[in-house]
Order: C-alpha cells, then sequence, then structure tokens
C-alpha cells in the first residue's frame, strides 16, 4: 500500500477541544499529635492500596560532629540493622514478609525514613518501623558493615559523571566550613571514623518523637488509624529539646567553569548553578514557572536548541531543589540546569546555552509559553499525586521546610495567578549569565580550549 | 467494533475489570474505568520492537519511535508534545525487545485530544516525516546512548550479556539501542519501509483506563482511528526459541576503567506466561530479591565480600527470559570467591527449594509490585496491553497477581534446579583497570572481541 492511499483513505478531523475539566485539588491532611509528641498527618486516599508512611527526624546534617561527615547517613541505614525485638537479619525478613519496603537516608533538613505496605499489612509494618525508631540496635557488627559498606559505594559515585558533578558543585559554590560545601554521605576519611558509639551518641542527641513527624497516606477506609499508631509509635519515648539554630547559606557565585578531566570521556557532564531563594519566598511561583519555561522539558527554551534543533543531548534540565529552610522563613535552593553533550559538541552546546540565557533576559518569555507552563504543572497535578506515596512524599518536605500543610495546594492558586512579567524577572534573576558556576566533567584535553573561549569565567582542571 | 466484554471482576484481580473492542480495521481497544482521580491513560502497543530489526539497522525500532514525536500531518514539528504538556498531560515512548509503546496520561477533560493526536501519528506520520527530522533525532539518539551506556561505568554489560547469552543471528542478539555504526547507516527510507511495514491498526493495541465514560471513548476511537487502513505487510518475527537450557558456561572478561570488580550473569529461563516463569520469578526474588534474600545475606552481611548483591528477571515472550545476576565487589575481593559462594547458594537451593517463610515473603513482594503497577491508571494501562499483545488476553494483567501466589515452594525449586545452574548462564566479569595498565587492557579488548564472533 502506498504512502498516498493511507493518507487519502484515513478521514482527518480537526483537533478537538476540551471538555468540562473536573475539579481537583492537592488533599489537605488531618494534623495531630500523640502523646509522645510525635506530630502525625494523614491523608485518606480512595483506591491507593499501597500506603506510604514518611517519618521525618529532625536530625539535619550540620548538626554531625566535626570530622564524623555521614554518621547521619550511617545512623539512618543502621535503624533498620536489628531493633530490641529482631537481628538486623530477622529485620529484614519479617519487614519483607510484609510485603514491605523501608528506606532511609539522611539530607541537609534532617533524616527521613520512607516505609510502604500494602494496607492489609500495614499494623505488623508500622510495629517495625516503631522498633527501628524506638530501640534500634546499633551494634559494632553491623555499623562496622554499613561503614565498610558505604567506603565501597564511594568509588562507584566518583566514577558516575552526574554524581561527581554534584559533588564538584557543592564544594565550589559553598565555603569549607559550611556542611553545604561537603558530601552529604561523607568521604573516606570522615566515614571511616564512624563507629558503633559515634553512631549511638548522634541517635541520642537527635532523634526524639517530640521533634519528629509521621505522614501516613493510603487507602485508610476501615482502619482505626488512632488505634494502631497508639500501639505503634505510641510506645515510643523521649524527652523534649531546643530547636537547633539553622546556619545561614552563603555561597560564592562568581561565573568561572571547573573541568573534572575524565580523558577519553565520549560525553560531557554539564552542572551550571548557584544558589537561590526557598519556597518561602514570594518569588517561588513565578521562578517555578520561568524555570519550566527555561527548561522544564523538551519544548523547553534549552532542549528546543540543545536537543530538538542541534542534537547536542539526549535532553538538558533546569530546577530548583530547596537545600534547607528555617522556621523563620527563609532558606535557599539550588538553582541548577544540567544534562550531558558529546564531547566533540561541548563548546558549540555551551556558547548556544548562554545564547538561550541572553536572548531570554532581553527579549523576555512570551505570554503563550508562560500559559503552556501555568496548564502543565497545575494540569499534571492529579497524575503526579496519583500515588500514596508521592503525595506523602510532599507532605513530609513540607514539615522539613517549615511551610504549612496547604502549602502545595495553595501553589497551584498562585501559579495560576502569576504572570508573564514576573515569570520572566524570576527566571532572569535566577538564572543570571555572569553569575554561574559550571562544572564539565570530561576530557580536559579535548574541551578546554573551546570552553575557554567562550569567556563564562575563568576556567580551572581538576582530576579525581 | 463490537465484542464488548462483559465488565465483571475476576477472582484475584482486586475488583478491576477491562472490556475489549476490535474496530473493523484491526485495532484493538481496551477500556478500564475508574473514577478516583479525573485522569484517564492511553497506552499504545504497536506489536514492533528490536526483535524485527535486520542484520545492519540495530536501533532502527527506537530510532523511529524518536521520528513519531517529530509530527504528523495535522500536527506541527513538536506539536504533540506541546499539545499534551500544554493539556496538563504527560506523554512518553519507549522501545524494547517485543514491542514500542506510547502513552499519554490526560486530565479526564483532555482525553479526546490524547486520542486524536495517537491517531493522526498512525494514520499519517510519513506525511511530514524529512531528512532534518532524522538527521536530528540520529543524533540524539546517539547521545541517549551515550549517556545511558557508553559514558558510565558497567553502561555497556546488559548489551553485552545480552549478545552472549543469545547466539548471533538470533533476534536478541541486539539490544533495543542498536550499535552506533547501525544508528549511522539508517537512512529515511528505512524509516519508511519500518512504518509502512509495523505501523497499522491490527498491529497495535489501544488502552484507556481511568475517569472515562466507556461509550463516548469508544466512540471517539471508532471517530479517529476508525479509517486508518489495516495493512497485512508485517512478517512473522524471526524464531526466538532455544534449546531450554545453555548446556554450557559462556564468559567474557572485560578489562575496563570501572571503581570495583564485578560478577555478572544471565541464566536462560522459561519464557514470559508460563507458570515456570512465575516460579522463577519467585525463586530468583527468595536468592536475590531485597534485603533478605539469601545472596545478600551470605555476600554482603556474612562474608561481606560484597558492596551489593542481587537478581532481576528479564522477562521475555518470544524468547527464553533471562535471570540477572549483580554482584559489585567489596574492597579488594577477587570474583572467584564471589562466584564461589554463588554456585554453593544456588546449588543448596536447587536441592532443598525454600522456606515456607521465604515463599511467603518472596510472595508477598511480588504482591506489592504487582499493587504498584496497578495502583496508577498508567501502570494499568500498560499491563493490559502487555497481556493483549504478548498473549492475547488483556484480563490476564488483572488476575497476574494470583497466579505468582498459586506457585508452590516445589514448582520453585524445581525451576532453580533445572535452570540456575552454571552450565546454563552466561557469565561477564569486569576487572578494573588504571591508566598504567592500558597496554594489557588493550591485548584483552582483541580478545574478547574475538570471543563476541
Amino acid at each position: 500500500m502506498t504512502d498516498a492511499a493511507v493518507t487519502m483513505s484515513m478521514e482527518f478531523h480537526p483537533q478537538p477541544t476540551a471538555g468540562e475539566a473536573r475539579p481537583w485539588a492537592f488533599p489537605a491532611p488531618e494534623r495531630g499529635a500523640l502523646p509522645n509528641g510525635l506530630t502525625v498527618l494523614r491523608c485518606h486516599r480512595p483506591g491507593q492500596q499501597v500506603v506510604a508512611v514518611e517519618i521525618s527526624l529532625a536530625a539535619p546534617l550540620e548538626a554531625e560532629p566535626e570530622g564524623l561527615d555521614g554518621v547521619a547517613t550511617i545512623m539512618a541505614r543502621a535503624l533498620s540493622e536489628g531493633t530490641d525485638k529482631h537481628s538486623a537479619e530477622e529485620f529484614a525478613a519479617e519487614l519483607e514478609r510484609c510485603g514491605a519496603t523501608l528506606d532511609a537516608h539522611a539530607d541537609h533538613p534532617g533524616v527521613r525514613v520512607s516505609l510502604e505496605v500494602p494496607v492489609s499489612r500495614l499494623r505488623k509494618a508500622l510495629g517495625l518501623l516503631a522498633d527501628a525508631l524506638r530501640a534500634p540496635l546499633f551494634s559494632d557488627s553491623e555499623v562496622g558493615r554499613l561503614v565498610t559498606n558505604r567506603l565501597d559505594e564511594i568509588p562507584h559515585e566518583q566514577a558516575n559523571p552526574a554524581r561527581r558533578a554534584a559533588k564538584q558543585l557543592s564544594k565550589e559554590l559553598f565555603p569549607a566550613t559550611s556542611r553545604m560545601s561537603r558530601p552529604r554521605q561523607g568521604t573516606e576519611e570522615t566515614v571511616g571514623r564512624i563507629d558503633a558509639k559515634g553512631v549511638r551518641a548522634f541517635y541520642d542527641a537527635h532523634v526524639r518523637p517530640a521533634t519528629a513527624t509521621a505522614v501516613i497516606v493510603g487507602d485508610l477506609t476501615g482502619v482505626d488509624v488512632d488505634a494502631l499508631l497508639a500501639e505503634t509509635l505510641g510506645d515510643w519515648t523521649g524527652d523534649t529539646s531546643e530547636p537547633r539554630p539553622v546556619p545561614p547559606v552563603t555561597a560564592d557565585d562568581t561565573g568561572r567553569v571547573v573541568i573534572v578531566d575524565r580523558p577519553g570521556a565520549v560525553q560531557t557532564q554539564l552542572l551550571i548553578g548557584r544558589v537561590g531563594p526557598d519556597r518561602h519566598d514570594r518569588v517561588w511561583p513565578a521562578q517555578v514557572l520561568g524555570t519550566y519555561c527555561l527548561g522544564g522539558t523538551l519544548t523547553s527554551r534549552l532542549d528546543r536548541v540543545l536537543r530538538e534543533e542541534k542534537g547536542y543531548t539526549y535532553g538538558v534540565r533546569a530546577f530548583a531543589q530547596v537545600l534547607r529552610s528555617d522556621p523563620n522563613g527563609t532558606g535557599a535552593s539550588m538553582l541548577a540546569i544540567s544534562g550531558s553533550v558529546d564531547t566533540e559538541s561541548t563548546g558549540p552546546a555551551l556558547d548556544d546555552l548562554w545564547k538561550v540565557l541572553r536572548t531570554l533576559a532581553a527579549e523576555g518569555l512570551t505570554d503563550a509559553e508562560r500559559e503552556t507552563a501555568v496548564q502543565n504543572l497545575v494540569g499534571v497535578a492529579p497524575l503526579k499525586y496519583e500515588t500514596a506515596a508521592s503525595v506523602a512524599d510532599t507532605l513530609a518536605d513540607q514539615v522539613e521546610q517549615h511551610l504549612p500543610d496547604d502549602f502545595q495546594a495553595r501553589l497551584y492558586e498562585r501559579l495560576a495567578e502569576t504572570g508573564t512579567v514576573e515569570s520572566t524577572a524570576a527566571v532572569v534573576s535566577a538564572f543570571p549569565g555572569d553569575r554561574l558556576v559550571t562544572v564539565l566533567v570530561g576530557d580536559a584535553s579535548v574541551i578546554r580550549e573551546p570552553v575557554e573561549a567562550l569567556n563564562i569565567g575563568e576556567v580551572k582542571v581538576v582530576t579525581g | 467494533m463490537p465484542m464488548g466484554h462483559t465488565a465483571t471482576a475476576q477472582a484475584g484481580s482486586g475488583g478491576l475489570t477491562a472490556t475489549e473492542h476490535r474496530l473493523a480495521n484491526g485495532l484493538r481497544v481496551v477500556l478500564s474505568e475508574d473514577h478516583l482521580t479525573p485522569v484517564a491513560a492511553v497506552c499504545l502497543w504497536y506489536d514492533v520492537g528490536s526483535r524485527h530489526e535486520v542484520k545492519g539497522r540495530t536501533g532502527l525500532a527506537h530510532l523511529f519511535e524518536h521520528l513519531m514525536f517529530q509530527g504528523s500531518k495535522q500536527v506541527k514539528g513538536n506539536g504533540h508534545f506541546e499539545l499534551v504538556q500544554g493539556a496538563g498531560g504527560s506523554l512518553n515512548g519507549t522501545t524494547s525487545f517485543e514491542r514500542t509503546n506510547y502513552f499519554e496520561t490526560m486530565p479526564t477533560h483532555q482525553l479526546e485530544l490524547a486520542l486524536w493526536l495517537e491517531a493522526d501519528r498512525m494514520g499519517s506520520l510519513l506525511s511530514s516525516l524529512d531528512d532534518e527530522g532524522m538527521e536530528n533525532q540520529r543524533d540524539v539518539v546517539k547521545n541517549e546512548r551515550r549517556q545511558r551506556y557508553d559514558n558510565v561505568p558497567y553502561g555497556t554489560a546488559f548489551e553485552r550479556l545480552t549478545a552472549l547469552s543469545y547466539p548471533e543471528g538470533h533476534p536478541y542478539h541486539h539490544t533495543p539501542i542498536g550499535s552506533m555504526a547501525d544508528l549511522d547507516a539508517a537512512t529515511l527510507d528505512d524509516a519508511r519501509q519500518f512504518f509502512r511495514t509495523y505501523y497499522a491498526p491490527n498491529n497495535a493495541v489501544l488502552s484507556v483506563v481511568g475517569d472515562i465514560d466507556p461509550e463516548q471513548t469508544l466512540a471517539w476511537v471508532e471517530k479517529y482511528f476508525g479509517s486508518i487502513p489495516g495493512h497485512d505487510g508485517k512478517q512473522p518475527p524471526r524464531d526466538g526459541s532455544l534449546p531450554d537450557t545453555i548446556g554450557g558456561q559462556l564468559r567474557e572478561e572485560i578489562h575496563e576503567d570501572v571503581p570495583a570488580r564485578a560478577l555478572m550473569a544471565a541464566y536462560r529461563l522459561p519464557q514470559d506466561g508460563t507458570r515456570e516463569a512465575d516460579a522463577a520469578d519467585l525463586a530468583l526474588t527468595v536468592l536475590g530479591g531485597g534485603e533478605s534474600s539469601r545472596l545478600h545475606n551470605r555476600l554482603v552481611r556474612h562474608d561481606r565480600t560484597a558492596v551489593a548483591a542481587g537478581f532481576g528477571l528479564l522477562r521475555l515472550a518470544g524468547a527464553p527470559s533471562l535471570g540477572w545476576l549483580d554482584v559489585k565487589t567489596s574492597g579488594g575481593v577477587e570474583v572467584p570467591q564471589i562466584e564461589a559462594a554463588v554456585d554453593e547458594e544456588l546449588a543448596r537451593f536447587a536441592a532443598d527449594g525454600p522456606t515456607a517463610e521465604e515463599m511467603e515473603r518472596a510472595q508477598a513482594q511480588l504482591e506489592r509490585e504487582w499493587l504498584d503497577r496497578l495502583g496508577t491508571v498508567a501502570g494499568r494501562a500498560d499491563e493490559l496491553c502487555r497481556y493483549a499483545v504478548l498473549f492475547g488476553d488483556p484480563q490476564l494483567a488483572l488476575t497476574a497477581v494470583q497466579r505468582v501466589l498459586d506457585v508452590t515452594a516445589d514448582e520453585v525449586r524445581e525451576v532453580a534446579a533445572a535452570r540456575l545452574r552454571p552450565d546454563n548462564r552466561a557469565v561477564l566479569v569486569y576487572e578494573p583497570t588504571t591508566a598504567d595498565d592500558e597496554d594489557a587492557a588493550d591485548e584483552i579488548t582483541d580478545e574478547h572481541e574475538g570471543a563476541d564472533k
């Protein structure tokens, strides 16, 4: 069959118009507290048979003792390596017998423990989670194993271009005295010093129900949540503590380039960033819209040129990631552009990238761009938040960042109210061409000269 | 278009239902209603994947998938992305050995747009396919290959193990990303011919899942897809069947700049869609799924010789499936020590089978994975298409959990004894090099290229 025949015989119709939108709102959690001081947010999501529980512990990375970077990470991992009721191996077995997964990780705002489990086995899994928080074993043997394991992971991260770039950017942006300048999970030197005693001391100092929050989301039909919480997380006891002051974030975003040399690399990993406002700032909705227009998707300005016109990359994205916020309503986020381009195209790709930034600053966004961004960001919300885990994660982020429980719900209204001019101003101020630190993980012998010719800042080459 | 099934929930389906329909042009349609969230997922599976590619044109199915986003008769340029995202939807496409899928998740009131877009490219892609789009997407895909495989440690392991596991000339010998040389060689005519051969309503299944009115949805499907002519240009894929076992160990040692030694292996396992495949899934879960598995306990907890150790299952319907072993060694541990421990654990398991508690754990884990898959409208739409395309019956998606729960410990032991043996695997060993021993690396490279041919 010829193309002409196919084309001629198919009946074409005009593009359909949208039907009437059904209302949807980001769910409002019910907030309460247990007698032990644990804050609880709960949210019923019909149909979501896999329940998500997020525990947020006020154990920030900057609370790690000097020279023990990584102790928060090892503590988080050690929570599930044995309790007063189960050995490490038994604990893992019991958890998996519930069909559950349990992850824990440490980041700048604190430690997060995430449980997912079918609602039919929620009671038992919540009991195990409570044991892990209430009475972790922290045995010498298990902590020693986690330390060795962590040391083994470091070379793998070092070899990964995206991870390596992130590590270098933090080092460049923040002063060496700031915890943010150093790897979240520690270095070979600091992790090597961690032992069970250090882990126990960190736990004793920073883990207690009074400064923790539990978020529980899923289809809770027929579940007596109060009784369930009382007999599990309700058994966790601890004293109270004064909130830690949050150190201010300072960063040096003098325009410059650092090449992490990878002889023979077929691609260059790009990470171009600086520090900007957090979600408390009034500019946030405008910055969300502007950043989407710059590099939120394949049809945004960066990919329209770098991918869809030039074919330099599989994709480049611009984003803002909150680092830490304090209760007084200030904080910082990492603003960045990231992606990878083939080695030979590194110079031309960066040249085009800066042209996109300059054009944006000179001409601004169009109303159509802003409209599409609003339609997408607001419209995808019901699908983005279909699962219990995605809702729980956002609620726990809000708690950690000291935001009101209706922040996300209100954000959608604020996005719709934000105009083109504000969005332009926000994104131009977020990504000024002369205040960006560029990290390139790639073959310095090939990319150094073309990058120097671009005049986007002094070029330095490092190894390792 | 008739042949609507009644939507009655089957046992073990978690209350989910689906109805099936067929248009006169051969397009199969599966609908599943769920009004909990105001979203609808559209999923379209074309029964074509890298197994249909011919020598010298590996990667064509995937490159072609990219071209499907470069516009069609009524949709200009990047319009597929622009229109869906502008309507508050999300979309993408992926290519595997056995199929190519395209999917949109839309707010309910924008469902019709997604159907119109999919129909437009199914019926008229060739009217806007041009050299410019082809050259651009060729570069994009080559950068995708570099980013995901060539520029990351162990990135080509999957490709290498697949090539070892399926002999030269076998339709699954190469992976969907294809080789750089073949990506360079693909022409616009190849792409046109590919479309004419495989992109037809009678070679596709469309599923629509979520907050839908089935009657209205079916009317839209008929309106937009109904006039696209079917055709029978497609040849069946080359036969992918192989003997149940390899009958010997295949082995390749790679000397590369990687951060640690690694032992990877692919075991030849039963084809997807069989009870034996579900039994194999359970065996791999007991042995290497999660933190309470036998290999994790042995290598990571007890021996402390590995930083990570696990098994995965690559389910395939048109060829033997693969059981995927991945162990990264700790510190200076040598591979033979790991390998001996793995073999010992597998032999013990083949002899004794899983304990009752291990069965319970593995079944609970796989059940949760299924609940996760079916818990979103997009996941459900994809599974309905999968069972319709690969096994002829979308309803099987809704009862898959029950089939996993029905498998007995004896069946798990039997499949392990028959298949998880050293003489039924392809092995890939990674030995790290440093800049100092590049000469040695060159020598070894020649050697394993020889082994490949």
